[in-house]
């Protein structure tokens, strides 16, 4: 072949060849096939959060124990205890009620109410425990007097730089230690626990069993950090949604390497130099 | 070529087995098996192999479409390979006829001991 000058190696026929009708049926099939993994993926994706969620939520059943193996009055927050169903037996501390803004209940918008448990002794160090939620401070039903048992669940002291405004009333915007302290002759335990509607199967002092819980009159307060999942529990369910993602790409990189064959192709169709090749 | 063509044996096989020890075997265990006895157990524990399939078939696929583009299988052909890693045993024979074709095709890919 006689030498015409330089030229493209490869000169691809123009992009527009590839919307023509006949190849509309391939480029609907990659779609398809893009939608289909990704969907999957995603599928397994939830899977995979949904049932990390429920494990986390059965952590929360499983069988109460006594606070003080738990948490000491004087201990940091044991980090493996988020949670932890732990059985209460103290006095509550009426005047130490405070209410906490910003908490949610089936979307609205309202306080938690808390009182403090003092543990042991009326003069004993105390827990705060949520009793329940409340649309409005002024709804919220004379705090609980006198002993009490009960299951709550254990959950770290929250701690942002969220100051409260204004310390004198006894809204708090977070249920901070430092801040809960204000309202208590006594000291309290690095955490709070949140009265438990339910427990692991058992003779425990929860929902009717409960001795004097403070619940009635609130509704009930959700938990705001729940227990980790086991670091491999449904792990199978990522590895698929990995799996479904990468032949979505799979299929995306054939798509692509059959549009370069066409157009190589159209390009020998019109170019016979091309041809002999 | 060569590299492409060994790789792709391998990968059949690994394949060819996981997908007919976890179909054929950890599956009707699993679910045909006395509910809580030993051999149901067992098959529930074996079912983890099917991610292992799943992760070495993906490898599979882009290695026999790198070599159905090389050796320029028909598009009919290549589906069928891919899709062999989804069907218990299919790709037993896959592999075989592949291996054939492109032994004949290329003659260097011949067992070795019989070409230098």
């Amino acid at each position: 072949m006689p030498a015409v000058g330089p030229r493209p190696l490869r000169r691809l026929a123009p992009v527009p060849t590839l919307l023509a009708p006949r190849f509309w049926a391939m480029h609907l099939l990659a779609l398809v096939l893009v939608a289909a993994a990704g969907w999957l993926g995603t599928w397994q994706y939830d899977a995979w959060q949904a049932r990390r969620a429920a494990e986390a939520s059965d952590l929360t059943r499983v069988d109460p124990l006594p606070l003080d193996a738990v948490l000491g009055p004087d201990d940091p927050f044991p980090g493996d205890k988020v949670g932890q169903p732990v059985i209460l037996d103290g006095t509550w501390v009426p005047d130490g009620t405070v209410y906490v803004s910003g908490r949610e209940h089936d979307g609205d918008e309202g306080y938690w109410v808390v009182t403090p448990l003092a543990v042991g002794g009326p003069d004993a160090a105390a827990l705060p425990v949520v009793r329940g939620w409340v649309a409005d401070p002024g709804q919220a039903p004379d705090p609980p007097t006198g002993r009490a048992e009960l299951v709550g669940w254990l959950q770290p002291a929250e701690g942002t730089l969220e100051r409260d405004q204004d310390p004198s009333d006894d809204v708090l915007p977070q249920l901070r230690i430092a801040d809960v302290i204000q309202h208590v002759h006594q000291d309290l335990y690095g955490g709070y626990a949140v009265v438990a509607d339910r427990a692991a199967p058992g003779a425990w002092p929860v929902g009717a069993n409960a001795l004097n819980p403070g619940t009635a009159g609130l509704a009930p307060a959700t938990l705001e950090q729940l227990p980790d999942a086991g670091r491999f529990t449904a792990l199978r369910n990522l590895l698929y949604a990995i799996e479904w993602w990468f032949f979505g790409a799979f299929a995306v990189f054939i798509w692509w390497r059959w549009t370069r064959d066409v157009l190589l192709d159209e390009e020998r169709d019109e170019d016979p130099a091309v041809a002999g090749q | 070529m060569k590299k492409l063509f060994n790789s792709y044996r391998v990968l059949a096989l690994l394949v060819g087995v996981l997908l007919a020890f976890c179909a054929l075997v950890a599956m009707p265990l699993k679910y045909l098996a006395t509910d809580g006895g030993d051999l149901q157990q067992f098959g529930e524990s074996a079912s983890i192999l099917w991610v292992a399939h799943g992760w070495v078939f993906m490898i599979y696929v882009v290695v026999a479409f790198l070599l159905s583009r090389r050796a320029r299988w028909t598009p009919g052909f290549t589906i069928v390979a891919l899709a062999a890693g989804l069907i218990p045993l299919l790709i037993f024979w896959v592999e075989h006829k592949v291996t054939q074709r492109l032994r004949a095709e290329h003659p260097e890919l011949a067992p070795s001991g019989t070409v230098a």
